[in-house]
């Protein structure tokens, strides 16, 4: 936890995770990013348009036995749509990733490097195209490959692990099990590849509270 | 060190804006005005939305974009949907709210689709066929493969429904979370099991699945305000559960409980009771002979009675056996006829025996009363199969099987009169009755069937002639 002030706005920002070195100023949306002790202003960041997703920052949910806290958000955009990432500190200090596309939700954690085979990894790398239905093993679960595409960050807020303005861009495969476990491998801007593994859950089974509440529409009975 | 990591109201130096921390619910609606018709075009999802079809216009705009960009222009009076855009109604305990509303076709038969839209639980498809409504989720996980042409879901197995074949969008209005367009074309493969479909769709690189739940007769129209469909199966669903197969149960229990009844009852009541009996004997072609059995009593109101004959000795003869059985009191009288035979002999295919020593007759509902049975014996010697032949008389060589059989010779019948007993044709008649019913609901199960399979069975195509027009 580190409690400063904006290099920019001179508003107050606080970082709740040591090992997160981005965080949007929620004033005025600057990027300050953390070396040691050092802040600096890296950039401005887009407003996060208004969507209807029930998620917001601060919201509190619960994978297994870990609770965890929504902190920082990054929303992408491809030829057909946009999705938002929802990044979740949980109580350990770990952090994982809440994928949210179409009203649904994937609780995902990143795995050791080691998980993807070198061989997966140079093709991803090589940016060749992966066919739907293809089967990566990452951790020793098959998975098929649900489908591929390329992004781009609109905007994100909050403390993030990775700077993230208007125009990043990525590569995003969604992979799925007949178990409902799910995978994401993204290809960033530098070429680096990372895997994430976890499972499609509703909101009632991720204990969401501090849901946002919309006009109209009763709170679901979980999130009371 | 509060959870509140937002200071609402801090003072900040220069706050360029202010922080997210909207009091009042956000709305979920936010009206736009259509870039083509200026029409007010609500926006039911924003943020998820991708492609909205002008309700005023039918221009397809995209919504990933702040001002609305028009994709494909139009001016069309457009149809509206059954249920209009926004209306709202609660299925399995959850809200929705109808966004978009589209007519697809497999070019034979074409049907509706609502998109069902609720913040906190994502979407849900309402698919109307036109007699009933099925409420689909789309999976977030991948069915597996089953036996055959089958798959697996949850420990359930659905059954191929026929082959992969094209959708086509021919209607499309209101917000969709991709990009729709009249014209688009899917690849879509049916699973069915009773109640539920697995629909996989593909489209380009994406491949969906979707789980169909056919909701019960109403639950939809209901929900949603509109008038409840006529129930009606001349064209059912594929995954349309048959509404004969319990009753088509049902009727085989009543049927198996009703032939247990009538197997006790007929064990029971089919019990026999001798009432009387006597032994005489017959003089082989001599002449007729008359026993009269006394006495015989029938106490219930209608009875059956058997009379048996046995004549258990004889062998290439035959004894006629005429009864009657007379009222006591009325000298109202049943007339019935016997014949005990068997013959014997051996040819080229060896020996052989035919005949029935010991004939049964029945004679059903005889009113009580006290009753004399009078019974007629005349019996006769067969002369061999080798008719013809001189051997008939010197009776010592008829092939030996006539040995010892001299003319005069007298053969022991003895006759038995029994009374209960079920008749057996009552026993064929109640079964037959019995299962009338069960046949009905078969027949009408199988028709149900075979309507429900007609779209992957009998259109093959090519074999029209021999699928019968009569629908």
């Amino acid at each position: 936890m580190l409690d400063a002030n904006c290099p920019n706005c001179g508003a107050p920002i606080r970082f709740r995770s040591n090992d997160l070195p981005v965080k949007v100023c929620d004033y005025c949306r600057t990027s300050v990013l953390r070396t040691g002790g050092n802040l600096q202003a890296i950039g401005k960041i887009a407003e996060v348009p208004d969507d209807v997703s029930p998620l917001q920052l601060g919201v509190r949910g619960r994978d297994g036995a870990q609770g965890f806290e929504l902190i920082g958000r990054v929303r992408w955009r491809y030829a057909d749509g946009a999705w938002n990432e929802w990044l979740a500190l949980f109580d350990d200090g770990s952090t994982g990733w809440v994928g949210e596309s179409m009203g649904r939700y994937m609780m995902l954690r990143e795995v050791d490097d080691d998980a993807l085979a070198p061989v997966v990894v140079d093709h991803i790398k090589s940016g060749q195209p992966i066919a739907i239905d293809t089967l990566i093993t990452i951790g020793g679960i098959d998975y098929a490959v649900a489908d591929n595409k390329q992004v781009t960050c609109v905007a994100s807020e909050g403390e993030l692990p990775f700077n993230a303005p208007l125009g990043l861009t990525a590569t995003s495969i969604d992979l799925m099990t007949p178990d409902g476990e799910c995978a994401s491998i993204q290809k960033d801007q530098g070429g680096e590849v990372e895997a994430y593994v976890g499972r499609y859950m509703s909101l009632a089974e991720l204990n969401a509270t501090g849901l946002r509440s919309f006009e109209g529409w009763p709170m679901p009975a979980s999130a009371a | 060190m509060s959870d509140d990591a937002l200071p609402a109201d801090a003072a900040p130096p220069a706050p360029a804006q202010p922080p997210v921390a909207p009091v009042t619910p956000a709305s979920t609606v936010r009206a736009l005005s259509c870039p083509n018709c200026g029409g007010i075009v609500n926006v039911r999802a924003q943020g998820l939305t991708v492609s909205v079809l002008c309700e005023h216009c039918g221009s397809t705009l995209d919504a990933t974009r702040p001002d609305l960009q028009v994709i494909a222009r139009a001016n069309e009076a457009l149809e509206t949907p059954e249920i209009p855009l926004g209306t709202r109604g609660t299925l399995n305990g959850r809200v929705w709210e109808v966004i978009g509303y589209m007519e697809r076709t497999d070019e034979e038969i074409g049907w509706a689709e609502y998109l069902l839209f609720n913040p906190y639980e994502g979407y849900a498809f309402l698919v109307d066929d036109g007699r009933r409504f099925s409420l689909g989720i789309m999976l977030d996980r991948l069915p597996t493969m089953g036996w055959g042409n089958a798959m697996q879901l949850d420990h359930q197995s659905f059954s191929r429904f026929g082959d992969t074949y094209p959708v086509r969008v021919t209607f499309v209005v209101g917000e969709f979370y991709w990009r729709v367009a009249v014209g688009e074309t899917v690849d879509e493969t049916d699973f069915v099991r009773p109640g539920t479909m697995l629909s996989c769709e593909v489209y380009q690189t994406e491949r969906t699945w979707t789980r169909l739940d056919l909701l019960d007769w109403g639950i939809a129209e209901k929900a949603f305000g509109i008038p409840a469909r006529r129930r009606e199966y001349s064209h059912p669903a594929p995954h349309e559960p048959s509404p004969y197969k319990r009753q088509l149960r049902e009727a085989l229990v009543v049927g198996v409980v009703a032939l247990l009844a009538l197997f006790v009852v007929s064990g029971i009541g089919g019990r026999e009771q001798v009432i009387g009996q006597t032994t005489t004997d017959a003089v082989l072609d001599g002449p007729e002979k008359t026993v009269v059995i006394r006495g015989l009593d029938l106490p219930s109101a209608r009875s059956r009675v058997v009379v048996d004959a046995d004549a258990g000795a004889i062998d290439n003869a035959w004894v006629d056996l005429d009864y009657s059985l007379t009222d006591e009191k009325t000298q109202d009288s049943v007339d019935s006829y016997g014949l005990a035979e068997h013959y014997s002999g051996s040819d080229s295919d060896g020996s052989w025996t035919e005949g029935d020593p010991r004939p049964e007759v029945s004679l059903s509902s005889i009113p009580g009363g006290k009753y004399d049975l009078v019974v007629t014996l005349s019996a006769h010697r067969w002369n061999g199969g080798s008719g013809s032949s001189s051997f008939s008389m010197p009776t010592g060589f008829a092939g030996g099987s006539v040995f010892g059989q001299d003319s005069g010779q007298t053969i022991p019948v003895t006759v038995t009169v029994k009374r209960g007993g079920v008749f057996g044709g009552n026993i064929v008649l109640a079964f037959l009755l019995i299962a009338i019913w069960p046949l009905i609901v078969l027949f009408k199960q199988f028709g149900f069937e075979k309507r429900r399979m007609a779209p992957v069975s009998g259109s093959g195509g090519s074999d029209d002639d021999s699928g019968g027009d009569d629908d």
